[in-house]
């Protein structure tokens, strides 16, 4: 399992990637079974996909694997890390690991650049003028160089999220998460998160994103996996399962997804 | 005969500011003017007072206060940490003390920590640290409360970002939990200052010397020595207001400042 990593250093551009490896993967709230055993894996510089209705258990699944959610049961190999080992030090294991929110979760008491440092400084111990060079320099990256100043209340929803995206990639992290990244934003300013997204794929980054846009899962995805009541129900090349699923759930789901007019009437 | 609801409100606003008027008049001619100016407002004697007053008095409260405030707030804070602990046993302790000091007089912690303790352990504290024990741990449990609720104001997802970038728990806390409570417990921290300010006076149960005098001790000193009635007493509140009144535009001018720069 320790095949996946060359942790290394490399502010910006080209991307060092680690893989993914989930086995048997359960995750229970009180008696509500969550995960019922999820095995999934995403190969370095891979781009994964997680589809499925809301309630399936895809963004738990996500959160499990920097353990800001727990798991009961099964493991989870990051990197050369093993996520699911008691012992395993878990700030080490999230420095290599980005991960972007629904809800952008910007610091609002610093600025854009202060957000993209922070962490760099207090945590890779870097001097305040070389973080604020990567800090610039991935902002520039994401196309916000010129908002530098601006404090988080200041810049759209598009923007606060492009931040963030920033913000995970100031750490040279070797995986990025992405948790329903442009469900919270303005219909006009998915297309520039999902452009800095595919940029991010066309680099080598290893990516893991819960999505419902179809459209980016088919162009940028390798594959993608379709969860639904915490079972990979379908999983496979994007373009196929999107186009030609085999599973009822997977038609069923994309047929409401793909055409939101569809209204099902059960007999 | 028919109003707007616009001129009822109107008329209404007339008879309120009416029956204000009326009642003040009233409470005016009632008063026993050459009483009340020989006996409060009698300001011819209070010279002696000065600079007393400022250099003793004013001086002593704000140092009171201060001692106070620091420990209050760093007490405070930890109780707040303790009492939003996973752990039981801090999550209890803190409850148990913010209950029984917000529960009893400060007064009665000023006797205790004054007498009761120096006399227990035979040591001789100086006022300073009564000061700063007793009003401390009461301004703690006060403070703690008011830190809690601030802690707790701050969205999850803000802890969940900063760890997600590899912040262990302590650094996430103050480097990015804290200071946004900080910014949400400003106007209730400030009032705590304000009623620090105030219960610095209980100190008087000790038995200052003059060096040590804050300015109610003052005041109620000035009673017995200068023959002017309870006027010591007015110019004592009006030096309360002095610092009180400056605090809370600062207070006012930091909060409309963080409200630019974020959220």
């Amino acid at each position: 399992m320790n095949d996946v990593v060359i942790p290394s250093r490399n502010h910006t551009g080209s991307v060092h990637a680690a893989g993914v490896s989930i086995k048997d993967l359960r995750k229970s709230y009180g008696s509500n079974e969550v995960l019922k055993g999820i095995s999934l894996d995403v190969a370095p510089g891979e781009v994964v996909c997680l589809i499925g209705p809301s309630g399936s258990g895809k963004s738990t699944l996500l959160r499990c694997v920097n353990l800001l959610e727990q798991p009961n049961e099964g493991t989870i190999h990051v990197g050369g890390f093993e996520a699911t080992d008691l012992d395993v030090d878990i700030d080490k294991m999230r420095r290599k690991v980005g991960m972007v929110f629904q809800q952008f979760n910007l610091f609002p008491h610093l600025n854009a650049l202060g957000n993209c440092s922070i962490a760099q400084t207090k945590v890779l111990k870097r001097s305040q003028a070389e973080a604020n060079k990567v800090a610039q320099a991935n902002l520039e990256r994401v196309g916000l160089g010129h908002l530098a100043d601006r404090f988080p209340d200041q810049l759209s929803g598009g923007q606060q999220q492009r931040v963030a995206i920033a913000r995970a990639l100031s750490m040279d992290p070797e995986l990025m998460l992405f948790d329903e990244p442009t469900s919270a934003l303005d219909p006009e300013t998915v297309g520039d998160v999902l452009s800095v997204m595919r940029n991010l794929a066309k680099e080598g980054m290893t990516m893991l994103v819960v999505t419902h846009e179809m459209g980016f899962a088919r162009e940028v995805a390798d594959r993608v996996v379709f969860m639904d009541g915490g079972v990979v129900v379908e999983e496979g090349v994007a373009e196929r399962v999107i186009s030609s699923p085999t599973q009822g759930r997977t038609k069923e789901f994309l047929k409401r997804v793909l055409d939101p007019t569809h209204i099902e009437i059960s007999e | 005969m028919a109003m707007t609801a616009r001129q009822r409100a109107k008329v209404s606003l007339y008879i309120q500011a009416g029956i204000f008027f009326v009642a003040m008049a009233a409470l005016i001619l009632a008063t026993d003017w050459k009483t009340v100016g020989n006996s409060v407002f009698n300001f011819g004697k209070i010279g002696p007072m000065f600079p007393g007053i400022i250099v003793i008095g004013l001086k002593n409260t704000l140092i009171y206060t201060a001692l106070a405030f620091v420990v209050g707030l760093s007490g405070g804070l930890l109780l707040a940490l303790m009492k939003l602990s996973t752990f039981p046993l801090y999550r209890w302790i803190a409850t148990g003390y913010i209950e029984f000091f917000r529960g009893v007089p400060a007064l009665l912690v000023f006797i205790a920590f004054g007498y009761g303790v120096p006399l227990a352990f035979g040591v001789s504290w100086d006022v300073n640290v009564v000061v700063m024990v007793s009003l401390g741990m009461v301004a703690s449990a006060y403070i703690a409360e008011t830190l809690r609720a601030g802690l707790q104001a701050v969205p999850k997802g803000q802890m969940e970002a900063a760890r997600s970038l590899g912040m262990p728990m302590w650094r996430a806390m103050v480097t990015i939990v804290i200071p946004q409570a900080f910014r949400i417990v400003l106007p209730p921290l400030t009032n705590e200052v304000i009623l620090l300010t105030k219960d610095s006076s209980l100190i008087y149960v000790l038995g200052l010397t003059t060096a040590q005098y804050e300015l109610t001790k003052f005041g109620r000193d000035g009673i017995s020595s200068l023959g002017a009635g309870l006027t010591p007493l007015l110019v004592a509140g009006a030096f309360y207001l002095v610092i009180t009144i400056p605090l809370s535009l600062l207070a006012r001018k930091f909060e409309s400042r963080s409200a630019r720069t974020k959220r």
